[in-house]
C-alpha cells in the first residue's frame, strides 16, 4: 500500500466521511470505502481495521441502521442506511469541518 | 443518550448473531476485493490471498468492533460472576454454609425492615396522601363536631374531614350481641380523603345510616355475602344499610395496622373527631398551619374554650403530614420508632456475624486457592482485577443468599401477617414485598458482600506475586492473625446481641411471673357495652349497674363483685392536676392515675387497704366526697403522716370542694407493668357524673374459669342488645403483657439466631486452626511432647482468644445495653448479672466444644501420620 501518498486523517473526520458517503444512499462496507477512495482521487484510504468498528460506534449512536441485501455480485452484504439522526449529525459535523478548515486556511493565508 | 445505553445492555442477549454477522460482512469484503483483483488479472487463489493480506488483522479488526457495543465493566462482571458460579459448583458445602449463613442474615434484616416499613412508615390507603394533612387545634388530638362543622364551612382547605378511631358499636346478629370497633368518620370523608372502596360505594355527604365494611368483617362476619351491598346491619339498635365493602389491603390514615370493623358516619353531636384536610395545590405546610390558626381564633369568638381565661384553640395548633416521622412525633410514638431503630441495629448486628462467618469461609478458602491467584498475578492480572473476581465470588454469595432470604421474608412476613395480637383494637399487618424492600435487600446484599468479602480479597492478593508464591499452604497456618480478628470481632458483637437477647427474654419472663398488686388470678373481667341511644341518662344506667351488681354477687362461685372506669392495665387514666391538702396552702403538681371504683372494688381485685377503709354505698352523690389514695400518693402529698381523716382540694381548673381521704391501698400496677412510683386517687363510682356505656364488671371467684359462662348469661339477661365480653383477668392481662412478649419472642430469637450462627462461625474458624496445627503437633510428639501438655497449650490458645472476644463484648454490651433500660421492667437492671453471666458461660462453652474436638484428633494421630499431613 503506498502509505505515503495518503495524508493522515484528522481526527473525527472518518464519521463525517462516512456520514457524507451514505448521504447518497445505502451501501455495504466494501463500497463505502471504495467510493471515499475514489472520490479523494486515492488520495484517502480507509483501513478495514478501522472501518468496521466505526460503523458499528455509529450503529449503537443510532446515526445508522443496517439491513442484510444482496450486492451487485450477487453476494448477501450488510447495507448502512443514514438514520434522520444521522442525517442532522451529518450537517452539524460538516458545519464545524468547513469553520475548522476555513480558520485553519486563515491563519495559514495571514500568519 | 438513553436510546445508545439501551442498544448496549441488549448486546450480550444477541452476542452470537453479532459474531456470525461480522464474521460473513468481512468474509464478503474480502471476496469483493479478491473479485476485483481477479478481473484486473490475479488468478482466483492469489487474489483471495492479496485481498486477505491487504485487510490485515481479521481478529483485532472483530476484537475493535465488538468493543463498539461492549460496556466494559459490565461485561467483565458478568464473566467474573460466571467463574465464581463456576468455582462455587466446585466446593458446594462451602457455598452451602456461606449462603445459608447469608440468607439467615439477610432474611432477618429485611424482615425486620418490612415489618418497620408496614407499621411505622406505610401508606395510608387514599388519594394523593402527599396533599393531606393531619391537624390538631388547641392541643386536643380530637375535635367536637360543632367546632368541626364551623372549621369545615370556613372553607380554608380544599375539604376538611374527621375520624375518630376508637370507637365502639354493638352489632345484633341472630340472637347474639356483638362489640364492634368502628371507625366514625364525617359524611365527607371519603370524599376528602379519596379512599378507594372494592365493592359498593363510600358513605355519601348527607347519609346518616350507612355503613361500609372492612374486607376482614365482610368475610368473617357475612362469609364474603357477594350481595351485601343494601343488606341492613342493626348497629346499636338501628338499621344501616350496607353501602360498600373496602379492599383487602385497606390502610387506614392513622396506620399501625389498625383495622377496624366498619366505617360508620359521626353523626352525634357528642362525637369527636381527629381533623384531616385536604390541602389546596401548591399550599405548604406552613400555609396551611396559618390558616388554621386564623380559623380557630373565629372559632374562639363562636365557641370560647372551656378550660380557662386566657386560652384560645389557636394554641397548640398542629399541621402534619399523614405518614412519615413527623406525624410519628406528633403522635408521641417515639418510643415505638425507637424500639423499632433498636431492632434494625439488632439485626444489622446478626448481619456482621453473618458476615463474620463467610469472611472466614473465604479466608479459608482463599488460602487453599493460593496457587491459582499466584498463576494469574504472574501471568499479569493486576491486582486491582483479582480483587474484582474474588469481590465477584463473594458478591454472588450475597445475591444468592438474598434471593433465599426473600424467601425467609416471605414466610416470616406471611406469619407476621397472620397474627392476631391482644390489643384493645383490632390490629392487621398487611406486609407486602414491594419496591423499597428490593431496594433494601439489594443494598444490605451489596453491603454484606464488601463487608464479607473486601478484607479476605485484599489478604489473598497482597505482597503481590513473589509473596504469594513463595508462602506455601502449610506456611499459613502459623500466621492467622486475621482469622485471630474475626474470631475475636465475632465473639464481640454476639455477645453484645446475647445480651440484648437475654435481656428481653429474662425480661418476658419477669414480667409474666410479676405481680401486678392486685390479684388476677381469682378475678373475672366482664366487659357489657350499652347501646348509647338506649341509655340517656345517667339513671338508667346506674338501674342496670345496680341490678347487674346484684345479679353477680348473687352467682354461686362468686365471692364479690364490683364495677370500676377503668380496667388496671387495659386502659390510660393518667392526668396532671394541683393538689393542695390541708396542712399546707402550697399547691403540689402531681401525675396520677385516677380511677372511679364501686365498694367491694379492693376486696374483689385482692388489692389491701393498709389504712382506713374500703368504699360503702353510703359513699354515692350527695354524700360528703371521699377518696382513697395510694401509697405513693400518700408518702407525695401527706409525707410520714397518716393521710386518713385529711382532706385535700384540687385547685385546677377551679378549687374544689374539700376531699376526704378515707383509705390508702397498696401501690400496684395502672397502666403498664414497666411503670414504677405512680401515684393514685381513687373516688367511689356512684360519686362521679359518670355517663358511660362501657360497664366494666369485676367479679372475685376462686375458679374465675367456672363463673365466665354464668356471668355473661346473667347480664345478657339483662339488656339482649348489649355486647357482652367475658374473661379471667390472667387473660386480659395480655395487652399489658404484649410489650415484653414482643420483645422476649423478636430479641430472644435474633439473640439465638446470632448465638447459632456465630456457634457456626467459631466453630468453623478454631476447627480449622486447630487442623492447620496438626503437622506441627505431630512434630512436637514426634519430639517427645505429652498430650496432654500439647492439649492445654491448643486449648489455652482457643479459650484465650475466645476470653478476649469475649471481654471486649461485655465492655461493649454494657454500654450498648443501657439505652434498653427504657424497654424493660424496672426489677431488671440492663447489667443483670444473671444474663451476663449466662452469654459468658454459653459462648466459652461453644469456644470449648469447637476446640476440643479437633484438638483430641491432633493429639491422638500417629505422629508419622501427622508429620505428613497436608
Amino acid at each position: 500500500m503506498p502509505e505515503t501518498n495518503i495524508p493522515e486523517l484528522l481526527p473525527g473526520t472518518l464519521y463525517l466521511l462516512i456520514l457524507r458517503t451514505l448521504a447518497r444512499g445505502p451501501l455495504h462496507g466494501y463500497a463505502i470505502a471504495r467510493r471515499i477512495k475514489d472520490s479523494s482521487e486515492e488520495a484517502l484510504e480507509i483501513e478495514e481495521g478501522s472501518l468496521y468498528p466505526a460503523l458499528n460506534r455509529m450503529l449503537v449512536k443510532g446515526w445508522l441502521t443496517d439491513e442484510w441485501g444482496i450486492s451487485e455480485n450477487n453476494r448477501k452484504a450488510r447495507f448502512y442506511k443514514l438514520t434522520p439522526e444521522g442525517r442532522k449529525q451529518l450537517e452539524r459535523e460538516s458545519r464545524q469541518f468547513n469553520r475548522l478548515v476555513e480558520a485553519i486556511q486563515l491563519v495559514m493565508r495571514t500568519a | 443518550m438513553l436510546k445508545e445505553l439501551w442498544r448496549r445492555l441488549l448486546y450480550p442477549f444477541r452476542r452470537g448473531r453479532f459474531d456470525r454477522e461480522l464474521e460473513a460482512e468481512m468474509r464478503f469484503h474480502i471476496e469483493t476485493r479478491a473479485d476485483e483483483l481477479e478481473a484486473s488479472g490475479l488468478r482466483r487463489h492469489a487474489a483471495l490471498a492479496q485481498a486477505r493480506r491487504e485487510f490485515g488483522s481479521a481478529v483485532r479488526a472483530r476484537e475493535d468492533t465488538r468493543s463498539a457495543w461492549q460496556i466494559r465493566w459490565l461485561e467483565d462482571l458478568f464473566s467474573d460472576l460466571r467463574y465464581a458460579f463456576r468455582a462455587l459448583r466446585r466446593n458446594p458445602g462451602f457455598a452451602a454454609a456461606a449462603i445459608f449463613s447469608l440468607a439467615l442474615g439477610i432474611g432477618a434484616n429485611t424482615t425486620i425492615f418490612s415489618l418497620t416499613m408496614e407499621f411505622l412508615f406505610s401508606e395510608p390507603s387514599c388519594r394523593n396522601p402527599e396533599t393531606l394533612a393531619s391537624m390538631q387545634i388547641g392541643g386536643n388530638s380530637h375535635a367536637y363536631m360543632p367546632h368541626y362543622r364551623f372549621l369545615r364551612d370556613a372553607h380554608i382547605f380544599d375539604g376538611l374531614a374527621g375520624s375518630n378511631e376508637e370507637s365502639e358499636s354493638n352489632w345484633r346478629f341472630g340472637n347474639d350481641t356483638y362489640d364492634l370497633h368502628v371507625m366514625r368518620v364525617t359524611d365527607n370523608f371519603f370524599h376528602v380523603v379519596g379512599v378507594p372502596v372494592a365493592m359498593g360505594r363510600p358513605i355519601q355527604p348527607g347519609e346518616r345510616d350507612v355503613v361500609v365494611l372492612s374486607d376482614r368483617f365482610w368475610k368473617a362476619r357475612l362469609a364474603a355475602d357477594p350481595k351485601v351491598v343494601g343488606k341492613a346491619l342493626i348497629i346499636d339498635g338501628r338499621p344501616y344499610t350496607v353501602s360498600g365493602v373496602l379492599p383487602h389491603n385497606h390502610r387506614t390514615v392513622l396506620g399501625f395496622g389498625l383495622s377496624p370493623d366498619l366505617y360508620v358516619p359521626a353523626s352525634r353531636e357528642s362525637d369527636i373527631v381527629a381533623l384531616i384536610a385536604r390541602l389546596p395545590e401548591g399550599m405548604s405546610l406552613q400555609g396551611a398551619y396559618a390558616r388554621l390558626v386564623s380559623a380557630s381564633k373565629q372559632l374562639d369568638k363562636v365557641y370560647p374554650p372551656d378550660w380557662g381565661p386566657r386560652s384560645s384553640w389557636a394554641n397548640n395548633v398542629e399541621v402534619v403530614p399523614v405518614a412519615g416521622l413527623e406525624r410519628l412525633k406528633s403522635l408521641n410514638m417515639i418510643p415505638f420508632t425507637a424500639f423499632f431503630g433498636m431492632l434494625l441495629i439488632v439485626v444489622g448486628l446478626v448481619l456482621l456475624i453473618a458476615c463474620a462467618n463467610v469472611s472466614s469461609l473465604l479466608l479459608a478458602r482463599a488460602s487453599a486457592r493460593r496457587q491459582e491467584l499466584a498463576i494469574r498475578l504472574a501471568i499479569g492480572a493486576g491486582r486491582g482485577r483479582i480483587v474484582r473476581q474474588l469481590l465477584a465470588e463473594s458478591l454472588l454469595l450475597a445475591l444468592l443468599g438474598m434471593a433465599a432470604g426473600f424467601l425467609l421474608n416471605l414466610w416470616l412476613t406471611g406469619v407476621m401477617n397472620r397474627v392476631q395480637l391482644p390489643l384493645p383494637v383490632p390490629v392487621q399487618l398487611l406486609i407486602q414485598p414491594d419496591w423499597r424492600l428490593l431496594v433494601y435487600s439489594m443494598a444490605v446484599a451489596g453491603v454484606s458482600a464488601l463487608v464479607a468479602g473486601l478484607m479476605p480479597a485484599l489478604k489473598a492478593t497482597r505482597g503481590g506475586v513473589s509473596a504469594v508464591l513463595k508462602l506455601t499452604e502449610r506456611q499459613v497456618g502459623g500466621r492467622w492473625t486475621l482469622r485471630n480478628a474475626l474470631v475475636v470481632g465475632q465473639l464481640a458483637v454476639s455477645v453484645v446481641l446475647l445480651v440484648t437477647g437475654f435481656l428481653f427474654v429474662r425480661n418476658m419472663t419477669k414480667a409474666m411471673t410479676m405481680s401486678p398488686g392486685f390479684d388476677a388470678d381469682h378475678t373475672v373481667w366482664a366487659l357489657m357495652r350499652l347501646v348509647p341511644e338506649k341509655y340517656t341518662t345517667v339513671a338508667q344506667t346506674r338501674s342496670v349497674i345496680n341490678n347487674a351488681l346484684n345479679e353477680l354477687r348473687a352467682l354461686p362461685g362468686a365471692e364479690s363483685a364490683s364495677i370500676a372506669r377503668v380496667v388496671p392495665l387495659n386502659g390510660n387514666s393518667r392526668s396532671g392536676l394541683e393538689i393542695r391538702t390541708d396542712l399546707s396552702d402550697e399547691p403540689i403538681h402531681v401525675q396520677f392515675h385516677n380511677n372511679d371504683v364501686a365498694p367491694d372494688y379492693f376486696q374483689t381485685m385482692g388489692i389491701p387497704i393498709l389504712d382506713g377503709r374500703e368504699f360503702v354505698p353510703s359513699d354515692r352523690k350527695g354524700a360528703p366526697e371521699v377518696a382513697i389514695i395510694n401509697e405513693n400518693m400518700s408518702r407525695r402529698l401527706f409525707g410520714d403522716r397518716n393521710p386518713v381523716g385529711h382532706t385535700f382540694r384540687y385547685s385546677s381548673p377551679v378549687v374544689s370542694a374539700p376531699v376526704t381521704i378515707v383509705g390508702v391501698a397498696k401501690n400496684s400496677k395502672y397502666f403498664t407493668l414497666g411503670e414504677e412510683n405512680e401515684l393514685a386517687v381513687y373516688t367511689p363510682y356512684f360519686q362521679a357524673n359518670l355517663s358511660v356505656v362501657n360497664l366494666h364488671f369485676l367479679v372475685r371467684a376462686s375458679r374465675p374459669q367456672g363463673v365466665v359462662k354464668e356471668i355473661a348469661q346473667a347480664l345478657g339477661r339483662l339488656d339482649s342488645s348489649a355486647a357482652i365480653e367475658v374473661k379471667p383477668m390472667r387473660n386480659a392481662l395480655g395487652f399489658a403483657l404484649l410489650p415484653s412478649r414482643v420483645g422476649g419472642a423478636l430479641l430472644g430469637s435474633m439473640g439465638l439466631l446470632g448465638l447459632a450462627l456465630a456457634a457456626i462461625g467459631l466453630y468453623g474458624v478454631l476447627a480449622y486452626a486447630v487442623s492447620r496445627r496438626i503437622r506441627e503437633i505431630g512434630l512436637r510428639m514426634a519430639l517427645g511432647a505429652d498430650g496432654r501438655a500439647i492439649m492445654r497449650m491448643v486449648l489455652g490458645q482457643s479459650l484465650s482468644l475466645a476470653g478476649i472476644g469475649v471481654a471486649i463484648g461485655l465492655g461493649l454490651a454494657v454500654f450498648a445495653t443501657r439505652p434498653l433500660a427504657m424497654f424493660l421492667v424496672p426489677e431488671l437492671s440492663t447489667t443483670d448479672p444473671m444474663t451476663f453471666l449466662g452469654v459468658v458461660a454459653m459462648l466459652l462453652g461453644v469456644a470449648l466444644a469447637a476446640t476440643l474436638g479437633p484438638a483430641w484428633r491432633a493429639v491422638s494421630v500417629d505422629p508419622a501420620i501427622a508429620l505428613r499431613y497436608q
